[in-house]
């Protein structure tokens, strides 16, 4: 019960701080105490298959990968680094409201018994991949082939 | 042990304060970051469900999520580099035009 | 054998229309696209004889019977085309077929003024007609009819108006066209409503109610008034004239204005199983060969007479069709299309010698033209019902039907007709080639070889048919033991025919036609006209208005309106395309609010607390 308040802290805070930071090298940095804490919340929830790829795909890849974007386009002293005020209002109000809706579903719902998980399995997540659901696999392996070259082609310079 | 509910509203708080970043921001990489905070609150709720309901499916859903976010991710920030050498600039207000 | 003779009917003047039609340089070139039409005429009346004589050992039975179908509808057919052999298509066939030859080679010597290329033109309209008046002849059913029919009507319209140059010509070709259309909507009409009841556009009154079968064959017999130039829808034939009078010998007189008569006679199953409108035939046709003998007497123009003669001899088949006697009818319909086609070609001929239409500046033309005037007088006796030319025959045999009906107001109607007929035929004579000449700087002479040798063939027609042709008429209409009566009734009409001709003659001598020449012109159908115009301005084209009004302000104003309303959200919704990132997205979720809270809402109001 603590680790998760701990946890749920650590992960809005750090939330807070990604949207506001007007330094995105900063704001990069938060993501990675969220997905970090994410990591924290998946063993929490025996999911230690996740929390493993979280740590290696996300904060080992996607961070750095960010870090790069950010120095590599940034300009620090160019731009408003948010909307103006009017804008703050909407924002505020349109994702307050769909929090308050969500929050009023999952209140609402009664969810059904039953036993949650007591022991992390990653070999049958493993299993369900590659038997139950193999060809959404190969799917997604197409689909990152795919984003691979795509992403290749659109960085390269159009005179090139 | 936390419930089941206490997570699905982190998860969504997480979503809404991701929603928010999106709206206000201006700058693409960090709308860029803020998609990835509201990926990540989904990614929490498919773990949390599977934990709930004690099977690893939502667990496979949420690898799925996550190998789909990389490739978005990857084509975004290409597109970010394209976007930064035509206008020299990442502020999405600069971009409303069809290149 | 059969199957490829009718085929031939049709497909021979088709394939000399199609070669005309894409071959310009054929067509322009004049008597060569003359000369195929001729034989491509020629051959079909061949077909034609043939199955005329095949047909008459068959007597009233189908002979051939070909069918095609067109529409599909489920097991049935909503429309055939074809064509069917039998007692009432084969002597038609050859009516048509001779008559349209006989006139196809007269127009060579007639129109030989013509440059080349109206000589094609005239030519291909004439291809186009012989094979949409033997389709018509040939229609299994009335849809095939009505295509020919309409057909018919375009040709018309296209050979009134061959001297379009002349602005009479254009106005009365539109005239005519305008006046058959108005009419052919009843047609039309009659068409649908016997498609809507039956399925089909058969002949047979078979589960057709009363009223329905009413309905039907008046808006038929709407149609036929108008083709047939029946009185209040005759207005369009006179001024018909304006076209080449071989045109007029075929067309207006002979064939296709009888087509109407033609269309009862084979749609006679339909027509005899209504009483009402046998009446309205009845009325409607002899009040026509009445008041348009009268007409006819009134007229100095001999074409103008010849069509107003025409009127009154279609009002006696009307007639004769309304008291019951459909082989009455049809039979008049035979021998008239030779006198009058022959009368028509006779005119022709003195036109084309005097250079006038007027009667009164003819005169003594029988030295000049002796065989013009024994062939035009064989021609105008007949036309007068006199023995024993072919219209004695036929006349007779309607004013008997209109008897032995009982139907004494139109027998009386009918006399009174035979009287005036023969007493303009009369005058006509004696204007035309007796006195002197009323134009001594002209030099009549008779015309070519190639007009003269039709008239010859008409001529002998004209004198034969009556005896000749009417048993074996008879058993083609399913009567094989007919005999023809010499009644009391039939000598009592040649002995008015008889008084009627001297009546003319004198008339003529004494001059005192011109007396009624105010008259005449007061009749001239122009107060018809005169209505036709008005109904049409006030009636018809302010409706049209009215239509135009409701159309623009009303239809389109709802169409615009609507348009306006799309222009104005599309205006309003091309803001929102701020093609901003931010604002898309804030949309997106804004999107999802109005799901989820509408979803909550409907879901309260339709299933129960949330």
């Amino acid at each position: 019960m603590i680790a998760f308040y701990v946890i749920a802290a650590v992960m809005l805070v750090a939330a807070v701080k990604v949207v506001r930071s007007k330094d995105l090298v900063r704001g990069v940095l938060w993501l990675a105490v969220v997905l970090g804490a994410t990591a924290v919340a998946f063993i929490q929830l025996k999911a230690d298959i996740l929390a493993v790829i979280q740590i290696m795909l996300y904060t080992g890849g996607i961070i750095t990968l960010m870090l790069f974007s950010v120095l590599l386009t940034w300009n620090r002293d160019e731009g408003k680094p948010t909307a103006g005020h009017h804008r703050q209002v909407t924002g505020l109000l349109l994702s307050s409201a769909i929090a308050g809706i969500f929050i009023a579903a999952i209140k609402r719902t009664d969810m059904p018994e039953t036993t949650p998980l007591t022991v992390s399995d990653p070999q049958a997540v493993g299993a369900l991949f590659l038997q139950q659901h193999v060809l959404a696999f190969e799917a997604l392996s197409v689909l990152l082939l795919a984003a691979m070259i795509g992403a290749i082609v659109l960085a390269r310079r159009r005179d090139a | 042990m936390a419930d089941l509910e206490m997570w699905l509203i982190l998860s969504a708080v997480l979503f809404s304060v991701g929603l928010y970043g999106v709206i206000v921001r201006l700058n693409a990489i960090a709308i860029l970051l803020s998609i990835e905070l509201m990926v990540n609150a989904v990614n929490i709720n498919l773990a949390a469900f599977g934990w709930a309901r004690g099977d690893y499916t939502g667990q496979m859903i949420a690898l799925f999520a996550i190998a789909l976010t990389v490739a978005e991710v990857a084509v975004g920030l290409a597109i970010l580099i394209q976007l930064s050498r035509t206008h020299k600039s990442i502020e999405l207000d600069v971009a409303t035009e069809l290149m | 054998m059969s199957a490829e003779l009718p085929f031939l009917v049709l497909a021979l003047p088709t394939i000399a229309f199609i070669l005309l039609a894409i071959l310009p340089a054929l067509r322009r070139s004049g008597r060569p696209a003359a000369y195929i039409v001729i034989a491509a005429s020629a051959a079909s009346l061949w077909a034609a004889i043939q199955l005329l004589m095949n047909q008459l050992r068959l007597g009233d039975s189908v002979q051939s019977e070909f069918i095609i179908r067109w529409l599909p509808n489920g097991g049935e057919s909503l429309a055939d085309i074809g064509w069917v052999i039998d007692g009432t298509s084969a002597p038609m066939l050859v009516v048509v077929g001779f008559v349209a030859l006989c006139v196809q080679v007269y127009s060579l010597g007639y129109l030989d003024d013509e440059s080349p290329a109206g000589l094609g033109r005239y030519f291909t309209w004439h291809a186009l007609f012989v094979f949409s008046m033997q389709s018509l002849v040939l229609a299994p059913n009335l849809l095939q009819l009505f295509m020919g029919w309409e057909l018919v009507g375009l040709c018309s319209y296209l050979l009134i108006g061959f001297w379009w140059q002349k602005p009479e010509a254009a106005r009365a070709s539109v005239k005519a066209f305008w006046v058959t259309k108005a009419a052919d909507g009843g047609l039309l009409l009659g068409i649908i409503l016997l498609m809507s009841t039956t399925g089909g556009t058969a002949w047979n009154p078979e589960g057709i109610s009363s009223g329905t079968l009413n309905a039907i064959t008046m808006l038929l017999f709407l149609g036929v008034m108008g083709k047939s130039a029946q009185i209040p829808l005759h207005i369009w034939l006179p001024d018909a004239m304006q076209g080449p009078t071989p045109v007029s010998a075929l067309l207006h007189a002979a064939t296709m204005v009888a087509a109407g008569v033609y269309l009862i006679v084979r749609g006679w199953p339909l027509f005899e199983a209504s009483e009402m409108t046998l009446t309205v035939m009845l009325w409607v046709g002899s009040i026509t060969a009445f008041s348009a003998a009268i007409f006819a007497l009134l007229q100095d123009d001999v074409k103008k007479m010849l069509a107003f003669s025409t009127c009154s001899q279609l009002g006696y088949m009307i007639a004769a069709l309304g008291a019951g006697g459909m082989a009455a009818g049809y039979f008049h319909l035979t021998t008239h299309a030779f006198f009058k086609a022959l009368l028509f070609l006779g005119a022709g001929s003195l036109i084309h010698a005097v250079g006038t239409n007027s009667m009164s500046k003819m005169g003594g033309l029988a030295k000049k033209m002796p065989l013009t005037f024994l062939l035009f007088t064989l021609g105008s006796l007949a036309l007068a019902g006199i023995f024993p030319f072919a219209g004695f025959y036929s006349k007779d045999l309607v004013l008997e039907t209109l008897e032995h009906g009982h139907h004494y107001g139109p027998l009386a109607l009918a006399m009174g007709g035979v009287v005036v007929t023969a007493t303009y035929v009369g005058k006509s004579l004696t204007l035309i080639f007796f006195g002197k000449s009323n134009s001594p700087e002209a030099h009549p002479h008779e015309g070519p070889i190639t007009m003269l040798v039709p008239m010859a063939l008409l001529g002998s027609l004209t004198v034969g048919a009556g005896f000749m042709l009417f048993k074996p008429f008879q058993s083609l209409l399913g009567n094989p033991d007919a005999v023809f009566h010499y009644t009391t009734l039939g000598y009592f009409g040649l002995g008015l025919a008889i008084c009627g001709l001297v009546t003319g003659i004198w008339v003529a001598r004494g001059g005192t036609i011109s007396a009624l020449k105010p008259v005449g012109d007061l009749i001239l159908s122009s107060p018809l006209d005169r209505l036709y115009v008005t109904i049409w301005k006030r009636g018809l084209l302010a409706g049209g208005r009215g239509m135009a009004w409701i159309d623009r302000y009303i239809v389109d104003g709802a169409m615009n309106a609507f348009g306006w309303f799309f222009v104005l959200i599309g205006e309003r919704a091309r803001r929102a395309q701020t093609s901003r990132v931010d604002d898309y997205v804030a949309a997106v979720a804004g999107g999802v609010m109005i799901i989820c809270l509408s979803s909550i809402v409907l879901w309260t109001l339709f299933v129960g607390a949330v």
